[in-house]
């Protein structure tokens, strides 16, 4: 009888150990951009209480692990943008189960095979895509195929110090800020503010940048109607619509009206101090600036904080440049648990996407935009626009983080005079058309 | 069994023969198993990938499938490109700018702390404490020095209402800002050298200047310096191999800019590689900073050793 216990004994305990690893969590590794944050973050799973890109990622990936004990999410930060790390993982057979990619860099990786097309295990988990705002939509889908979960839309905007605004002469009677509305308008107020306030216009964050060049040329060509990318293949940049834009910034840096040597952070905290009167900036900061400007004491909580879109200072089409956040997923080989475990994760994100709207990217969900809690967040009365103006390169151009470089670089030298414009917009010309000639 | 232990077994020839010599330096194939775990990781990390690096360099291959030959296209590419023309020169005022700077300091160091004190071996143990820091804690630091309107220097600049320069993006103080940089982060080396050779140049010589009459200067220019010439051309070999590959610091502190300024070959290399995925042109790239680095070392080997032979 006691031999029997044993023996009985040892027989569960042996199907115990066999079915143990169907009882433990499927692990998933996700990959992501947007700051690290543990020590305010690390453990908070009350997204609600988080503010920031950074704190909301942080707090729903934290809120993901608790309310799903059957998945658990190993999380890898890397310095924005991490392509260069993204791509060595892909080459080496390493890369994460999931990974935020821009809607404009997703087209270099699922030209290669590298991603999975979404379509099938969204439908799985309820995720329609009709769902998706129309720019989010676009962006993801790739060769007809949905090749992200769209988190967000993003673009730059004109972040205000009001009360720097208001010393300048530049408020409407209405109370809203006074914003240009041509080239030589913006280079007039900005004389204006500078002999008013004694301070330059914008706050751009200039040492050694290329994304904000870049970004700001895109739009202003946008606004003139310059198809410059009619061929994905080839760029046409050496044009009198990018002269103008060159032109006009250069003309900014020339006379003062913007800070010079900054960098990004040190941008923002200029931004802050109340150093300039215009930030130009993404929708990432709205939720930190506005928060700033609820804080008694600060440069912003002085005479407010007012966020626009871009102003439209050419005659052309009502635009300006915009890009995408998406959650993307490798393809590789993986047990149905794995692939239903990042159905749910995606749907997970899908479902919360209010939240991460709260950053100040516009949500790439319908019902979000439309609904009142979406409306009644601060600021969004007045960028709600972008969600019409935003506009993507076309999704066919690849390699656009290296382009960004080159136009940013080439940019940077017309500006600040180490090159004449003709010859920096010829160059940026050749220079992008040499890279994607060899793609 | 008696017989066994009593008669001792020689293995003595038969008379008139003697035994062959053994030449003990005649090559022993066993003794390669004593240099094989060397050579293996020698051939696998070293001469493979510099064999695969040229064969990449004459193929259209990014960095998930290697493509067509392209011959010298690459090459050529390389060549018409400003940016790689720009960043070998830049690579080149870098070394200009850090090497002979490395190497004067270090010797002054050495100099001045050649003595047995004990604040001696501590200012050494100071000078030489900053080789230890990785790049990434190099750069945080000078950042901090340079950053503009609240680095230390902006905050010295306004103590006398001026303004500092912009050593992270001015166009004429970028580079600069990055080789103050390394030469604080690359002094020790030097240093440790210059005092090992300065410690082994015999006492008795200096004993014999001192009974001849001769000053501090005489005695640095006609023992001192002459002792310690073949430190000097180390130091400086060494300097130029390590400088030609600079990268992490212009990485950090000023991603190649403003306007490709700071971007040295490796950069160069990193961007067009990884960055755009154009492995064969980065390659070809690499290949250029090997025969420069090659180029310059054997110069100095030589014009080193020629004048070695001269004396």
């Amino acid at each position: 009888m006691k031999m029997q216990k044993i023996l009985f004994a040892a027989v569960s305990a042996g199907v115990m150990m066999l079915a143990s690893p169907s009882l433990a969590a499927t692990e998933l590794t996700v990959q992501r951009f947007f700051g690290a944050c543990d020590a305010n973050f690390g453990t908070n799973a009350d997204v609600g209480k988080a503010v920031g890109e950074c704190g909301i990622i942080t707090s729903l990936i934290n809120k993901f692990n608790a309310d799903n004990p059957d998945v658990h999410v190993n999380v890898t930060t890397v310095e924005w943008p991490g392509y260069d790390q993204l791509t060595a993982q892909f080459a080496s057979g390493d890369a994460p189960d999931i990974v935020t990619i821009h809607e404009s860099a997703l087209s270099d990786y699922q030209s290669k095979g590298l991603l999975m097309p979404l379509d099938d295990l969204l439908k799985s988990v309820g995720v329609a895509p009709e769902a998706f705002t129309d720019a989010a939509r676009t962006g993801a889908t790739k060769d007809g195929k949905i090749y992200g979960l769209p988190i967000d839309s993003w673009t730059m905007l004109y972040h205000i110090n009001m009360d720097l605004f208001k010393q300048a002469g530049l408020v409407n009677a209405d109370g809203t800020p006074m914003l240009p509305k041509s080239p030589e308008e913006l280079l007039a107020q900005a004389e204006q503010f500078k002999q008013k306030t004694g301070k330059p216009y914008f706050v751009q964050n200039l040492a050694n940048e290329t994304a904000l060049y870049t970004r700001n040329l895109y739009t202003y060509l946008f606004q003139q109607d310059s198809d410059f990318f009619a061929d994905p293949k080839h760029v046409k940049l050496n044009t009198p619509e990018a002269k103008k834009v060159v032109e006009m910034y250069k003309a900014i840096f020339d006379k003062g009206y913007t800070t010079k040597d900054l960098d990004y952070g040190g941008a923002i905290n200029a931004f802050l101090a109340g150093d300039g009167g215009v930030q130009l900036n993404g929708t990432w900061v709205v939720g930190d600036n506005n928060a700033q400007s609820e804080t008694k004491g600060t440069a912003l909580n002085k005479g407010g904080y007012a966020v626009y879109p871009y102003p439209q200072l050419f005659g052309g089409a009502h635009a300006q440049y915009a890009d995408g956040h998406t959650w993307a997923v490798s393809q590789k080989d993986r047990t149905p648990e794995q692939t239903a475990a990042i159905g749910k994760f995606l749907k997970f994100f899908a479902d919360n996407d209010f939240e991460w709207s709260r950053t100040g990217h516009l949500p790439a969900y319908k019902a979000i935009i439309t609904s009142d809690a979406f409306k009644a967040l601060p600021h969004r009365n007045t960028i709600a626009a972008i969600s019409d103006l935003g506009r993507p390169l076309p999704s066919a151009v690849q390699r656009q983080f290296a382009i960004q470089d080159i136009v940013g670089e080439e940019m940077s030298a017309a500006i600040t005079g180490q090159k004449d414009v003709d010859a920096a917009l010829a160059d940026m010309e050749s220079r992008v058309n040499e890279l994607l000639a060899n793609i | 069994m008696a017989d066994g232990l009593t008669i001792p077994r020689t293995s003595t020839p038969a008379a008139g023969v003697r035994a062959p010599s053994v030449d003990i330096y005649a090559p022993q194939w066993r003794n390669f198993i004593f240099v094989a775990p060397f050579l293996f990781f020698f051939t696998t990390l070293l001469i493979f990938p510099l064999l695969w690096g040229m064969w990449l360099s004459f193929h259209k291959a990014d960095t998930f499938s290697s493509g067509n030959f392209v011959g010298l296209g690459n090459y050529i590419r390389l060549f018409n490109d400003k940016v790689f023309l720009q960043s070998v020169w830049n690579t080149f005022y870098f070394v200009l700018l850090t090497v002979p700077t490395l190497a004067l300091i270090g010797l002054f160091l050495a100099l001045c702390l050649n003595r047995r004190t004990r604040t001696a071996a501590v200012l050494r143990t100071l000078f030489f404490s900053s080789s230890v820091l990785s790049v990434t804690i190099v750069t945080l630091i000078w950042r901090i020095v340079f950053i503009p309107n609240v680095g230390l220097l902006s905050t010295i600049y306004g103590w006398f209402g001026a303004t500092a320069p912009a050593f992270i993006s001015d166009p004429s103080l970028a580079m600069i800002g990055i080789a103050i940089a390394t030469v604080w982060w690359c002094i020790g080396l030097p240093m440790m050298l210059f005092l090992s050779a300065l410690q082994q140049i015999p006492q008795d010589i200096y004993e014999a200047a001192a009974l001849d009459n001769a000053n501090r200067w005489q005695t640095l220019r006609s023992i001192t310096l002459p002792s310690i010439k073949r430190t000097f051309v180390l130091v400086i070999i060494i300097q130029i191999v390590l400088q030609f590959q600079l990268f992490g610091q212009a990485w950090l502190m000023t991603r190649g800019g403003p306007n490709n300024l700071t971007k040295p070959i490796v950069l160069y290399i990193y961007d067009t590689a990884f960055r755009r995925w154009d492995l064969g042109m980065g390659a070809a790239a690499s290949e250029i900073l090997f025969i420069l680095i090659l180029i310059a070392a054997m110069a100095q080997y030589l014009v080193a050793r020629n004048k070695a032979d001269q004396a």
